[in-house]
């Protein structure tokens, strides 16, 4: 593992408004281009803390850093631009802004980030080949799974280090799903560290390095992926909220 | 008659599109109804009223004064109420922008009185063209708005500031991740709308006699017209306001003038029973 870590998160609490801590104190540290499995059951605060990464859920206590720099009190505008993308669960491109305003807007206003421009348009249209024959096409005519590639193309063109996925794959097919997989595996490869929040533990564990289990806002397991799988979570996802 | 009629309709359409406008991109990016927009255009009325008539500034200057004026006030007022509530919803931003209105209706009043003012312009005759009576101040109109609807499409499609706009009002919390401070498009917004509504304000001295209701006089035509159009909609509330506008005016021939605003409230009644989302609403809904 190399010294500095891609992201690293430290006793975590954040929640909505006034009411209690959703996110209760997580702490984890991600090496560089691996994929983290974030998983746990339905109301376990696993979109609460990928949200509260991405700086739209105020954090209560805490610290967040990528790649060493602290990002805690940033604005989510100011942590894209330290190398931390964003792809939320639904809603995830502009559906009236065309492919291509989506995509010029992903740079636009990402002053002082390094490796954005061209070169890198051009390695994630790449990686998207469908995206770059439709630029003029309304986002919001597109299909699930072409939205979640445009996502993907999006988040990527600020030549993130860290990239935050929340349930890519939602709402899709297994069809989909599985070339939703493969896109992260191919992001992973172009040297992105990828932090995957998902309901499909099993699509998840089968790319995933290491992955950590979320019950009630905690850490409840971490290992590798195929340590995950291996283990028994009947009990954990099942478990009674504290 | 019928065509004179039409005509003149078509010019107060043109006069109330900047406002409605201004009204459907507040709606847009920063999701409230802004009940301050016939407020904001008195000030603009007044600001070039005061640069032209008492400043001897020509009228184009007084114009600039007047938006700068008005982005001023827009800046202002979201710096000291608008950004504070903007997590509260939207029935607080709207409350707020009913104090704002009594604010400046009020400022108006204290420092220019109620007596009716105009702008020092030269008369001219009117134009006799195909049976119609056109006059000087309705080319001005016409000619100044087509201007600026043209400026603000540009800027909304074919900028990077108006396509952050568009980003925000679909979706202000992707745009966030995106790398767009909601802060620096706020501004902008109220930066842009204030310029539109200053403009609208000369436009509205031109038209009529300048007072501190001057912009009331308009507010319920400037709502139907933005609401016909699907609020949120920039090209909805154009052709809102034009429709409104030859509406009110072709009305003269089965009412009474003095009741024309009833058009207005007729139009928001009809919408609010069977078209909620206005002529172009489904669309801005989808966003």
């Amino acid at each position: 593992m190399s010294a500095i870590p891609a992201l690293s998160v430290s006793g975590l609490r954040a929640g909505y408004g006034r009411g209690d801590d959703i996110v209760r104190g997580i702490t984890l540290d991600q090496a560089p281009e691996t994929i983290l499995a974030v998983i746990g059951p339905n109301g376990s605060g696993k979109s609460s803390f990928v949200k509260t990464l991405a700086g739209l859920l105020d954090i209560r206590q805490g610290r967040v850093s990528v790649t060493g720099t602290d990002v805690t009190s940033e604005t989510p505008a100011r942590r894209v631009a330290a190398g931390m993308a964003y792809v939320p669960q639904e809603a995830n491109v502009f559906p009236s802004l065309t492919i291509g305003e989506n995509l010029k807007l992903a740079t636009e206003f990402l002053r002082g980030r390094a490796g954005v421009g061209p070169e890198q348009r051009e390695k994630v249209l790449a990686l998207f080949p469908e995206l770059g024959a439709r630029l003029k096409t309304r986002a919001g005519d597109l299909s699930g799974g072409q939205r979640q590639m445009l996502a993907f193309a999006s988040a990527l063109l600020a030549n993130p280090e860290v990239l935050l996925l929340d349930e890519p794959s939602a709402g899709l097919s297994p069809k989909i799903v599985g070339q939703t997989m493969e896109a992260i595996v191919r992001v992973r490869a172009a040297g992105v560290t990828v932090l995957l929040v998902e309901q499909n533990v099993a699509a998840a564990l089968e790319i995933a390095d290491e992955a950590v289990v979320l019950v009630a806002g905690q850490v409840s397991l971490r290992d590798t992926a195929p340590a995950v799988r291996a283990a028994d979570l009947g009990d954990m996802f099942f478990a009674k909220v504290a | 008659m019928a065509a004179q009629l039409f005509f003149n309709g078509l010019v107060t359409g043109l006069l109330l599109a900047l406002p409605a406008l201004a009204l459907t991109l507040v709606f847009g990016v920063l999701k409230f109804a802004n009940f301050a927009v016939g407020a904001m255009l008195t000030l603009g009325a007044y600001a070039a009223w005061v640069a032209n008539v008492q400043l001897g500034m020509p009228l184009t200057a007084s114009a600039a004064v007047a938006a700068v004026t008005v982005a001023g006030a827009g800046l202002l007022a979201d710096q000291l109420a608008f950004e504070k509530l903007r997590l509260r919803g939207s029935i607080s931003l709207l409350v707020a922008s009913m104090g704002v209105s009594l604010v400046i209706e009020n400022v108006c009043r204290f420092f220019f009185g109620n007596a009716s003012r105009g702008f020092d312009v030269a008369l001219s005759r009117p134009i006799r063209w195909e049976g119609l009576r056109i006059n000087q101040e309705q080319i001005t109109i016409a000619i100044t708005v087509a201007v600026c609807l043209v400026a603000v499409d540009v800027l909304l499609r074919f900028t990077p500031l108006g396509r952050a706009m568009r980003a925000v009002a679909d979706n202000a919390s992707l745009a966030a991740v995106r790398g767009v401070e909601r802060r620096a498009i706020a501004r902008l917004t109220w930066a842009l709308v204030g310029a539109l509504l200053g403009l609208a304000g000369v436009l509205a001295g031109l038209d009529r006699s300048i007072d501190p209701l001057i912009g009331w006089n308009y507010q319920i035509a400037i709502f139907a017209a933005a609401i016909l159009g699907g609020l949120g909609s920039p090209i909805g509330a154009v052709l809102g306001a034009l429709t409104i506008g030859v509406a009110e005016e072709m009305s003269a021939l089965v009412i009474p003038t003095n009741y024309r605003q009833v058009v207005s409230f007729a139009v928001i009644l009809a919408l609010l029973l069977f078209r909620a989302n206005g002529l172009l609403g489904a669309k801005a809904a989808r966003k």
